[in-house]
């Protein structure tokens, strides 16, 4: 799975997020993802991708194409 | 302690009868209010109790808990990731209570309604998780919702985010009475007039290794591991400590004019609360019951009730020595022979901060069916218990009247009077 793929199915299986909704330009925030949910997103994502995450600041502002980069950004280091 | 004598505590309010409009109730006897009855009744699915894995290897390895409902199906991954177990039940009765009390919460006015859910321990499953991930996985693997999960409020806070209540929300918590002590909390708000309708009563969940063992180091739980649906025996002479089960019992109370305005059918009325403390003990009751009589003998006077008047009563009853002992007796002494006891925690478990909210619902339908539930596994009646207990099977009996008694850790006791609509 890409990391993208990833992410999509945590927001999907762990968050109820409806799959119709994820699209790389939204925002988190309208995905109902709040600075608790990110911080949880945060160790699932770190938990399934075996990457280390705790100096990425996320926000709510930031969209979920972001979030991926920034994953991926990880990922490759 | 100046023991309590009849009448000595009317309180100065004028009598308030609270109308019982909605009943809900999630529980190892059955999830659904006629579910629950039934099986309490012993006339629908034998209770769920069962050995279970994360218990495995302690002198109590069983608990009650609730199989014949989905808490992911009902209310959503989305949901169920800031619920613990406590919570999530809390949701499910509160939404079965609302509905059964006619209320659309959609339309109602929600500044009006209130919560009150009691609970003794919260989260602590999410708590014992946690601090084993802790001590395997270290600081940078534990959840960052430990705090929304655990706090002994987040029954009460899910409740009103689930049905959009924005009147006071609250928790009590004083532990295994704390189900009655939210009801009896809510009597008083509506009586004041803080709110006109309260979703109230007691929601836990402790399936926990941490709990459970050290409620075995206590050596407060029945160890009957060959015969766990045999282990909990009210008032027989052969019990031997508590069982341990989850679940949530809650009402909507409403006040009697705001009930009458809308057509509401009301179930019951609560019509009188008492509580006091023991200042005895951390653990036992007061030897001489005179924690619980003061309780019921202000609860009685509250709603303006003789002793006489009283059919039914849904007593405590835990099914250990002490417990079972005292308040017979003390029931005995403040309401006479006549008054058919049951203890239903044969049925359900002991569900601990859940147990007032669960019993208290059992006793509203006890008076609409006039029927008493029969405490499960009285084969060898105490000879040392001097009341009524109904045992084998449900007792017809004809009564307006009945009580509900609950002793909690910490000498906190609590009695409701509930009266026939």
């Amino acid at each position: 799975m890409s990391t993208s793929e990833e992410i999509n199915a945590l927001l999907v299986t762990r968050f109820g997020t409806d799959p119709g909704a994820i699209r790389p330009e939204v925002p988190l925030r309208q995905l109902r993802l709040d600075s608790l949910a990110l911080e949880e997103l945060r160790l699932l994502i770190e938990d399934r991708m075996d990457v280390d995450l705790e100096d990425v600041v996320l926000s709510s502002r930031d969209t979920l194409g972001q979030l991926v980069a920034a994953v991926r950004s990880k990922a490759g280091a | 302690m100046t023991p309590p004598g009849p009448g000595a505590h009317r309180p100065g309010a004028a009598p308030f009868a609270a109308a019982v409009t909605g009943i809900g109730l999630v529980t190892a006897a059955g999830t659904g209010a006629d579910a629950a009855w039934r099986g309490a009744c012993g006339t629908g699915a034998a209770p769920s109790v069962h050995h279970l894995d994360e218990l495995a290897g302690l002198p109590c390895d069983f608990m009650y808990t609730v199989t014949d409902t989905d808490p992911r199906g009902v209310l959503g991954v989305g949901a169920l990731r800031l619920m613990d177990r406590f919570s999530q039940l809390a949701v499910i009765a509160a939404r079965e209570a609302v509905a059964d009390a006619g209320l659309d919460p959609t339309v109602w006015d929600s500044g009006r309604v209130a919560v009150v859910i009691g609970s003794a321990h919260g989260g602590l499953p999410f708590y014992d998780e946690q601090h084993t991930t802790l001590a395997e996985r270290g600081a940078r693997r534990v959840s960052p919702k430990l705090a929304p999960l655990t706090v002994v409020n987040g029954a009460a806070s899910s409740v009103a985010m689930d049905l959009g209540v924005h009147g006071p929300s609250l928790a009590v918590s004083t532990a295994c009475s704390s189900g009655t002590v939210a009801i009896g909390t809510a009597h008083q708000m509506l009586r004041a007039g803080a709110c006109d309708v309260v979703v109230a009563g007691g929601a836990e969940s402790v399936r926990s290794r941490l709990l459970i063992a050290s409620a075995c180091q206590m050596r407060a739980v029945s160890t009957r591991r060959d015969d766990p649906l045999a282990a909990c025996r009210p008032f027989d002479t052969h019990r031997d400590g508590f069982v341990v089960g989850e679940g949530a019992g809650l009402l909507v109370l409403e006040r009697p004019e705001h009930a009458r305005a809308r057509g509401a059918t009301v179930r019951a009325h609560v019509a009188g609360y008492g509580a006091s403390s023991d200042a005895y003990s951390a653990v036992a009751p007061d030897p001489g019951g005179l924690g619980i009589e003061r309780a019921l003998r202000t609860a009685l006077a509250d709603a303006g009730v003789g002793a006489a008047e009283v059919g039914h009563v849904n007593a405590h009853g835990t099914s250990t020595v002490a417990n079972d002992l005292i308040e017979a007796t003390m029931l005995r002494r403040v309401l006479g022979e006549h008054p058919l006891v049951t203890s239903t925690k044969a049925m359900t478990g002991h569900t601990l901060g859940a147990a007032g909210g669960i019993e208290t619902a059992l006793t509203v339908l006890a008076l609409r069916h006039q029927l008493v539930p029969p405490t499960g596994n009285l084969d060898a009646p105490d000879p040392a218990i001097p009341v009524d207990v109904v045992s084998k099977e449900a007792r017809r009996g004809a009564f307006d009247c009945a009580v509900k008694t609950s002793l909690g850790f910490g000498g906190h006791n609590a009695a409701l009077v509930l009266t026939r609509a």
